[in-house]
């Protein structure tokens, strides 16, 4: 990097707050080192940094807690990592609006700890919330089980704050729940992987803390049975607000052996008691055993069930079927790994569709070719019922071979010029998602 | 009307009805006046062609056809809209969709329909009602706009509060892009594959391009409802209970509140049982699973007592609640008991702010002489106040246009928005500088330019420009054609 450019980076965020050479160990992807590491303090440090990266078109990744940081395919060109730590307070919290207003580098937990002091939560729950910033898992459209009932992050965000390509600042949306005036940008932010913009500040919807929330296991000899109950319970009067499935591998991780559904309730305790007895009485006519409690804190092992339950991952693999397709995806996949000799887990958001596949490497040594294999086949497989897989996790050596994300067919034309419209220099995280964007 | 020839424009007249067939175009300026407004008649604007395509296909080629013409064009569903959005401001070609109104796949197993974009939005609840399930998102126009038309403003009703709006319903669509492209954005599926464009694309206001297939949720019905109307001698109470039942950790399916003058006029044209008397009501409904929701309705009436409530009554069956619905879901065309016209705003606000913002619409509309009813989202802050008029009275009708955007512009004072479901469309598009920066607005303009780079899908809309040559903006009342024949009144 040019002195001169250090110098200024410097000079706009402070000494301190700019990391060069073994410091950037942390922010090491894939073996690719960036340049500099910059945290800015302020909305405009921000902007600036931005701007200073513009003049000189390097490529900029923003970072938040790291958690995703080896999602998509890392930058080819090195550039700097702005990191968003130092933006970190809450800037409004008003409990009768049912919103609040944060930067984009505070911690989901430390978010949600205070929400939870005055009543109230962010009903999402992603995996590693001590870690993961709200703006990382906004731009990652990262989620948990209760997004069953309570939806993704396209369904919170009301209103953004970006800093675009150009060092300029946007917003999109508001502040209040309900807003048609231009278009939909917090849409358009979610899950775009910073391609588009930093996300810099975030107002979302909040829901009032239930009264009660119980979490429920049954297990099942067959997954399919477990399939089967799952269709009952979504065609019943039950309220869940998750619906997990997970296979005999993947419940080991929340020390169940076999089959198993779990099943959340929340709201007053008769309500909960209510429904707990009810589900019982569903998943017992399907064949599921007695329904058992399960402690709260199971709440966070099951976003990453599937993946926990091996020492060494060689891929995970992400799907969107329908929820109709969940039981059989998992059935089929892995047997399709284990005619190749591969052990997997599966765990999935039943009662959405989404499932999620974790291929292990502690059998035979892993040969990326006979992973990417296993991986395209399973693509073919989500793709022929009309989903779609993401290859959420691997080595560089799979994603080479596997493309990480799924083709969006004739609207990657339409994204792509976006991309051109408000990045054009392909700055921001340049390469790293869907259609080579 | 643009200006094309005459035998330009029979030749173009040609091209389209080998389309969509002879009986699918409308040029004679007579019939082309039925699609010259929409649901605010404030604004007027004629096209050179009104067609009907029955096919994505149709609409494909007719969208073709406008790029090689180089004429504007825009869509319409039932026109129900309240912001101008689907008018032909710059002549053109109006694509109705109203041919394509089926139900094309219903997944009870997934809980999917997938539908065309000229579906009477009731017209799905209805389809899957008989299995148990409903398509949430209910405007008050719900008997008659369209799935389409939802989409285009991302339309809201009074149980988004619970449910969410149209964007929280909708899985995907396929859509004419405005070169005529068909794409698929987002599938039946969750999860976008990229961006997500599925949810960029609703509330694009038709600027965009054209939704041809529509897969959206449908919900179990609710196990139980209960409604509740709570009535206050203040409507500053009214609005406290609000964000009291907020504040008890409650969220009703709906909040909605009724001012005195909107009480009168809805108890005139249907007694449905307010009282007369009270300075506002609120009705507010639960559902959910028959268990607790006795419980809840009791935290509701204790928020209510404790807000200063004057009278709350429960609906003892669903004759009592259909009843209750009834004043709020007909209190627009109530108000032709007490005034000839009026013009609905739309704004939102803090829920917290509601006593202060009430008070200030009050003072804006004495101060102009007018009056003012409100029936409104109290729930998600969503106001709706109903400035009545008369269009006959000289000035009236400029003096309503100068108080909305005096209302608006409270709203954006308070860190609200200038719409909450009606759409900026045309009669808005000067406002969007109260809310957005110019940077804000540069970066909706080169989104806008991703998908309509030429500019002729919809043109004039969302975006403050200078006012366009043909008839908008306020101007004086005039009976419109279909009045004057007879077919249609004003109320």
């Amino acid at each position: 990097m040019p002195p001169a450019l250090l110098e200024k980076l410097r000079a706009t965020v402070g000494p301190a707050n700019v990391l060069t050479g073994i410091e950037l160990t942390p922010y090491v992807v894939e073996g690719r080192t960036p340049e500099a590491a910059v945290f800015p303090g302020s909305v405009e440090e921000v902007a600036a940094v931005i701007g200073l990266a513009a003049e000189t078109a390097r490529p900029v990744t923003p970072w938040g807690g790291g958690t995703a940081a080896s999602a998509g395919i890392p930058t080819a060109r090195t550039g700097l990592v702005l990191g968003l730590r130092r933006l970190g307070r809450l800037l409004e919290h008003e409990p009768g609006d049912l919103t609040a207003t944060v930067e984009a580098g505070m911690t989901v937990e430390t978010f949600q700890t205070a929400l939870r002091s005055r009543g109230q939560w962010m009903s999402l729950d992603p995996a590693d919330a001590h870690l993961a910033t709200v703006g990382g898992v906004l731009a990652t459209n990262a989620s948990g089980p209760r997004r069953h009932l309570y939806g993704t992050a396209r369904d919170l965000l009301i209103g953004v704050t970006v800093v675009t390509a150009d060092g300029a600042v946007v917003r999109g949306g508001g502040k209040v729940v309900k807003n048609v005036a231009g278009y939909d940008l917090p849409k358009l932010f979610v899950g775009s992987y910073g391609t588009l913009g930093v996300i810099v500040e975030a107002t979302v919807k909040l829901r009032p803390l239930p009264d009660h929330e119980r979490l429920v296991c049954i297990r099942f000899e067959r997954l399919k049975d477990a399939g089967a109950a799952v269709r009952s319970v979504m065609a019943s009067d039950l309220i869940p607000n998750a619906i997990e499935l997970l296979d005999a591998t993947a419940s080991t991780a929340i020390s169940v052996t076999g089959a198993a559904l779990v099943v959340g309730f929340d709201g007053l305790r008769e309500q909960v008691d209510w429904q707990c007895a009810e589900l019982a009485r569903l998943a017992g006519a399907c064949g599921g055993h007695e329904a058992q409690p399960l402690q709260a804190d199971t709440w966070s092992s099951l976003g990453t069930a599937a993946r926990a339950t091996s020492p060494v991952t060689a891929a995970v693999m992400t799907f969107a079927v329908l929820p109709s397709q969940v039981a059989e995806m998992m059935e089929q996949g892995a047997g399709v790994a284990r005619a190749r000799g591969l052990n997997t887990a599966w765990a999935a958001h039943a009662g959405i569709g989404v499932v999620r596949a974790m291929v292990a490497a502690d059998v035979v040594p892993t040969e990326p070719a006979a992973i990417a294999v296993v991986l395209a086949e399973w693509r073919e497989m989500a793709r022929g019922g009309g989903g779609h897989a993401t290859l959420e996790w691997a080595p560089l050596a799979v994603k080479s071979l596997v493309p990480v994300w799924d083709d969006p067919g004739a609207a990657a034309r339409i994204m792509e010029r976006i991309k051109a419209q408000l990045d054009p220099q392909n700055i921001l995280n340049p390469g790293r998602f869907v259609a080579g964007i | 009307m643009s200006t094309l020839t005459a035998s330009g424009k029979g030749e173009i007249r040609r091209v389209l009805e080998a389309i969509v067939g002879p009986g699918g175009v409308l040029s004679d300026p007579d019939e082309l006046m039925v699609y010259e407004s929409d649901g605010l008649t404030l604004f007027r604007a004629l096209a050179d062609f009104v067609v009907f395509p029955t096919s994505a296909e149709h609409v494909s080629a007719i969208v073709k056809v406008a790029n090689r013409e180089n004429l504007p064009f825009v869509a319409r569903g039932a026109g129900t809209g309240l912001s101008g959005g689907c008018l032909p401001t710059e002549g053109g070609i109006v694509i109705s969709l109203m041919r394509m109104n089926r139900v094309l796949e219903v997944d009870y197993d997934n809980q999917i329909a997938v539908v065309e974009p000229g579906l009477v939005n009731l017209h799905l609840s209805w389809k899957v009602g008989p299995r148990g399930y409903y398509y949430a998102p209910d405007p008050s126009s719900q008997q008659a706009c369209t799935i389409g038309g939802n989409i285009a403003n991302n339309s809201g009703g009074p149980h988004t509060l619970k449910y969410g709006v149209t964007t929280n319903h909708v899985l995907g669509l396929e859509v004419v892009m405005p070169d005529g492209e068909i794409v698929w954005l987002g599938g039946k599926t969750r999860e976008a594959c990229g961006y997500d464009l599925a949810g960029v694309f609703v509330g694009s206001e038709g600027t965009f391009g054209i939704a041809t297939k529509v897969a959206v949720r449908i919900l179990k019905k609710p196990q139980a409802v209960k409604t509740v109307l709570a009535a206050f001698d203040e409507i500053d109470r009214a609005s406290a209970a609000v964000s009291a039942i907020i504040a008890r950790g409650l969220v009703p399916a709906a909040i909605e509140m009724i001012d005195h003058l909107t009480i009168q006029a809805v108890e005139d044209a249907f007694n449905c049982g307010y009282p007369r008397d009270a300075d506002a009501v609120l009705l507010i409904e639960l559902d959910g699973l028959a268990v607790g929701l006795e419980a809840q309705a009791e935290r509701i009436v204790a928020a209510c007592r404790e807000a200063g409530a004057r009278e709350i009554h429960t609906a003892k069956n669903e004759a009592e609640r259909q009843l209750l619905w009834k004043g709020r879901k007909s209190a627009f065309g109530a108000y032709g008991r007490v005034s000839p016209a009026y013009m609905v705003m739309d704004g939102v606000i803090p829920r917290t702010k509601l006593p202060y913002v009430l008070r200030r619409v009050n003072e804006i509309v004495a101060a102009a002489g007018l009056r003012v009813g409100n029936v409104f989202h109290a729930g998600d802050g969503n106001l709706h106040p109903n400035l009545l008029y008369d269009p006959r009275k000289p000035g009236d009708e400029a003096r309503v246009v100068a108080a909305g955007a005096e209302i608006m512009k409270v709203c954006a004072e308070v860190g609200g928005s200038i719409s909450g479901e009606h759409g900026i469309g045309l009669e808005k598009s000067d406002f969007m500088p109260f809310i957005f920066s110019a940077a804000d607005l540069s970066l909706m303009h080169r989104l806008k330019n991703a998908f309509n780079p030429t500019g002729l899908c919809n043109p004039g809309k969302i975006f403050p420009t200078k006012k366009s040559c043909v008839e908008v903006g306020p101007v004086a009342y005039r009976p419109h054609a279909i009045e004057e024949k007879g077919l249609a009144q004003r109320f």
